[in-house]
């Protein structure tokens, strides 16, 4: 069993592919964690999960149900209501922490369904060029022209106010950028010699675009994704906002923020706590996407 | 002219500041020196320091750096200024990077010789048109309205020359200047520079990979291997060179009328490297 | 062996880069290409390859036409080893990866030591085997080329400019490799590169060309014996004899 150190990672002639490949992330990592700011953002990422994770542990009381309406509504922040209550004798700080679930989810659904559609345009149409990227890249721009909240809005009306539809909707609404970046990474890879090799090597077109296209493009189009996290987030909370999203009780964030908005004066812990925290997720994404900017940057690789 | 004493340049890496120039020392009158050196060698970055162009996290220490007797080491940007351009000059490699790409050659040479010498437009706009003529070019007028990536690398070479010396410096350094060139180009453009470096009496200082072109353009020869000046020979006694690398770099390149056997390969001793 | 007629090839925006060219390598000859930038070389052998677009004439190999887009089996006799060692090899691939593409492509056995052998036949140990190619020398990526090329053991290897981005000692060694290769293996060489003293030393027989045409074709012992017909052809000699000053 070999003993996994910093010395069998960071060796000059790795005996494996498993070896060169840990060696390439590691060297990776210290780069990244050399960037303070980059390392708050992850921070913040990553305690995001935790708290959606461990949400039941961290939550002291029900985010759904609230307290006595007689005399539990609407309390300042104190040491028993960490955030105060809504109106509805909710606690908010509970909720919070029971909505990261929903931010959370809404993150990572449109990642994932975002980017493998904006990466499979974006690379078939660049590599092949000719009228399948006339007819791809014209596919994108339709949905390019869509605006999300009316988008959002017809499939409201069509099925439904919810958040998986806002999730949808958000996602098809995403992918386009990203196919655009896929295609002018890929037509700049198109011509490069070790495509050429491949090709004398009979290589398919598949072969070639997930093979050799495609790892290549990544890094932009992670960066890229990453740095739009925050919109996203915004965006959802926008259509929770409008009540197009998560549906009440729902502790959607930005729902939250429409449920507190007339007691803004008043009571401004109610509006102001989701708001914090929305902003806090979105810089943390920020900070994560320019420190995987500057280390995955394919400058610095090749 | 130019005194250089243990010019050493180092940059910042993982493991503390790397030198990639150890300590070269040599003195340059009115004559041509030529550097030659394989890549790694150290010999673009003395270029470079000489001329205070070396990049950020680079540093340069030297024992002695001067020009006609003016300190190099601590410049202001104000003394390089008056020196770097007017008084000397560096030509590099491909005219396609070094050439301003959205203004036409004239405005480039124009620009360079009203800085530099201050001259008004009229008198700069003709300067600008002798000196291509100088490195003849055979349709001033039209290189001097052209764009740079309208032009073949050896006019674009030429060019670059051209705006290089309308400031007439005392010391040219050029930086593979034919490198990106045709070999049949590249012999006219070096019998360009060959010219106007004797007519203007400057010096030189001629940074290549290539041991035989440096040897046939040269008055004098360093040779550098990972940073330091293994040898110093006039050029025309570099069949007599006695360090090892010179030797082996001269002897490993194929010639026409070689036979196909196996090229003597170069056995590089670590202890060239100390 | 390997035969060009009359070939035409033209890049869309008509631009003629190479214009009736003709050629004919024997088998297990070694044969150059000479020309300056723009002659259309390279432009002949990526023809060879079917990486450009033929507006007229054929290539043939053993007599036959080749068909394109080019079937499975070209590969397997024809390799090609590119310029530019940086560009050649994926940045993201480990050498490993490299070898055992064109393999996997083509279903070979035995891969294991395939990789191992062709490591080795190119002078490259192997604890190169997973590094990436940035952790690799020029010279070195450009020996994990040649591996890359005669893994799938063909028999004519097409060299383009396969030293011109190496330093000169560099260039001696990888030049004395393909040498040997050529001997143990019997294969057939299309050498192309700007410089008349590495085709002159690496081929027997060569041409030259100069703005997409052919312009002579002759042997070594000729080009030695300062015996170019044509005036290019001597511009080209002359030239690569070095600067004389005036």
């Amino acid at each position: 069993m070999t003993f996994v150190d910093r010395e069998w990672l960071l060796t000059e002639q790795p005996a494996s592919r498993r070896q060169a490949r840990f060696g390439q992330a590691y060297r990776t990592w210290t780069s990244f964690r050399s960037n303070r700011l980059a390392m708050v953002g992850l921070g913040i990422l990553v305690m995001l999960v935790l708290v959606a994770i461990f949400a039941d542990v961290i939550a002291p009381y029900d985010p759904l149900r609230g307290g006595d309406l007689r005399t539990a509504r609407l309390l300042p922040p104190s040491w028993t209501h960490l955030m105060g209550t809504d109106d509805q004798a909710r606690d908010i700080f509970s909720r919070l922490v029971h909505g990261s679930r929903l931010t959370l989810m809404v993150v990572a659904l449109v990642a994932v369904i975002a980017t493998p559609i904006g990466l499979l345009v974006g690379t078939t149409a660049g590599y092949f060029g000719g009228w399948v990227d006339i007819v791809l890249m014209r596919i994108t721009d339709i949905f390019l022209a869509f605006p999300r909240l009316i988008l959002a809005l017809a499939f409201v009306a069509a099925l439904g106010p919810g958040i998986e539809n806002a999730i949808i909707a958000i996602a098809i609404t995403s992918w386009p950028p990203y196919a655009r970046l896929a295609r002018a990474e890929t037509l700049t890879l198109r011509e490069q010699d070790f495509i050429n090799a491949a090709r004398l090597q009979g290589a398919s077109a598949p072969r070639i675009i997930w093979g050799y296209v495609v790892p290549l493009c990544m890094s932009s189009v992670i960066i890229r994704v990453t740095l739009d996290m925050a919109g996203i987030i915004l965006t959802a909370a926008g259509l929770g906002f409008l009540g197009l999203g998560a549906q009440p009780p729902q502790p959607e964030w930005g729902a939250m923020i429409a449920g507190g908005r007339r007691f803004l004066i008043d009571y401004w812990w109610v509006a102001t706590m989701p708001g914090l925290a929305i902003f806090v997720v979105s810089l943390g994404f920020n900070f994560l996407g320019d420190g995987l900017r500057d280390v995955l940057d394919p400058k610095g690789e090749r | 002219m130019l005194e250089v004493e243990d010019l050493r340049v180092a940059y910042p890496t993982r493991r503390g500041m790397t030198e990639v120039v150890r300590g070269v020392t040599f003195s340059l009158g009115q004559e041509r020196l030529g550097i030659v050196g394989e890549s790694g060698s150290g010999k673009s970055q003395t270029g470079r320091a000489i001329l205070g162009l070396t990049p950020s996290p680079g540093q340069v220490t030297a024992k002695r750096l001067e020009f006609d007797g003016q300190d190099l080491r601590n410049a202001t940007h104000a003394q390089w200024r008056k020196l770097r351009g007017a008084r000397m000059s560096m030509v590099m490699q491909d005219p396609k990077f070094s050439l301003n790409p959205v203004m036409t050659i004239g405005a480039q040479i124009v620009e360079v010789a009203r800085l530099k010498r201050n001259l008004s437009r009229a008198v700069a706009k003709t300067a600008a048109l002798d000196m291509l003529a100088a490195v003849q070019i055979r349709d001033p007028e039209r290189v001097f309205a052209a764009y740079p990536h309208e032009l073949s690398g050896g006019m674009g070479q030429r060019a670059m020359i051209a705006m290089m010396l309308v400031t007439e410096p005392d010391l040219l350094i050029a930086d593979e200047p034919t490198s990106a060139l045709d070999v049949t180009v590249q012999l006219e453009v070096l019998g360009i520079l060959d010219r106007l470096v004797t007519d203007r009496g400057m010096g030189l200082i001629f940074i290549s990979h290539d041991l035989r072109l440096v040897s046939s353009f040269c008055d004098r020869v360093l040779v550098m291997y990972a940073g330091r000046v293994v040898e110093e020979v006039r050029a025309d006694r570099l069949h007599e060179a006695r360090h090892p690398y010179t030797q082996g770099l001269f002897r490993c390149l194929p010639t026409i009328e070689g036979n196909a056997g196996p090229l003597p390969t170069l056995e590089r001793d670590a202890e060239w490297a100390i | 062996m390997l035969n060009i007629e009359s070939l035409n090839v033209t890049y869309p925006g008509g631009v003629v880069a190479v214009e009736h060219a003709d050629l004919f390598v024997r088998d297990g000859e070694s044969f150059g290409i000479v020309g300056e930038s723009g002659s259309g070389k390279s432009t002949v052998l990526r023809a060879i390859c079917g990486l450009a677009p033929v507006t007229g004439g054929q290539v043939l190999l053993d007599g036959t036409p080749l068909s394109s887009p080019r079937p499975a089996s070209f590969y397997r006799r024809v390799q090609m080893v590119f310029q530019d060692p940086y560009a050649s090899l994926h940045p993201r691939h480990t050498i490993d990866k490299v070898l055992s593409e064109p393999l996997a492509i083509h279903g070979f056995d035995n891969r294991e030591q395939r990789i191992e052998r062709a490591l080795e036949d190119v002078g490259l140990g192997t604890g190169f085997r997973f590094r990436y190619p940035h952790q690799l020398s020029g010279g070195q990526r450009q020996r994990v080329a040649i591996a890359r090329a005669l893994i799938l053991e063909p028999k004519v290897l097409l060299l383009d400019e396969p030293t011109s981005a190496l330093d000169a000692s560099i260039q001696a060694e990888v030049l004395n490799l393909l040498d040997r290769l050529r001997a143990e293996r019997g294969l057939t060489y299309v050498l192309v590169s700007h410089d008349l003293a590495v085709v002159a030393h690496m081929c027997g027989r060569l041409m030259v060309m100069q703005n997409g045409r052919i312009v002579e074709e002759l042997s070594r012992t000729d080009l030695q014996g300062q015996r170019a017909g044509n005036a290019y052809t001597q511009s080209l000699l002359a030239a690569s004899q070095g600067y004389r000053r005036g």
